[in-house]
């Protein structure tokens, strides 16, 4: 019984990642959230679906981040600016990225 | 005779001169290079290796990107 709860908590879990993934690419294709030079996703139309997606995956992208630097032995910071530039330069046509001025401009 | 003598003496001075000469130049010259090259070689070194760990996060089995 404990196994069955523990499997169905494991498919939850893999089904949620998968919904939240459509969800990042929807929303950068809707024009809702961006990526930044920081590493972070910065939200671009202010609706709260927008504001809590950039917050769950701005508090995971930390932790990984965090988890790099300490494994290189660099700062946060510096591994943040290395995804960031990577992001910005992968971001898709018709999606909003940040200009290190702070300006956000379409693809 | 004092002709041979005379370049007899010069003659080890000469080297003596030349190979005092030469070590010192030598171990001048590359000092600052090296130590450049080596801070370069780690930063590239460690670069890579984050850029490795960045390809797991824009993977596809990751959602964060």
């Amino acid at each position: 019984m404990k196994r069955i709860a523990g499997m169905i908590v494991v498919a939850m879990l893999a089904l949620s990642s998968a919904v939240l993934a459509l969800d990042l690419d929807s929303a950068k294709a809707q024009g809702l959230v961006g990526e930044q030079p920081n590493g972070y996703l910065g939200v671009v139309k202010a609706t709260p679906e927008a504001v809590e997606l950039a917050q769950d995956i701005n508090t995971r992208r930390r932790q990984a981040y965090e988890r790099i630097a300490r494994e290189n032995g660099i700062t946060i910071e510096q591994v943040a600016n290395m995804a960031g530039q990577r992001a910005i330069s992968r971001a898709e046509p018709g999606t909003w990225v940040r200009t290190p001025e702070g300006q956000w401009v379409e693809r | 005779m004092t002709r041979s003598g005379f370049t007899l003496l010069a003659l080890p001075v000469l080297l003596a001169l030349t190979t005092a000469c030469t070590p010192r130049l030598a171990l001048e010259a590359p000092k600052e290079p090296i130590t450049i090259n080596l801070n370069v070689k780690i930063d590239h070194e460690i670069r890579l290796r984050v850029e490795r760990d960045l390809d797991e996060l824009f993977s596809d089995d990751s959602d964060l990107f």
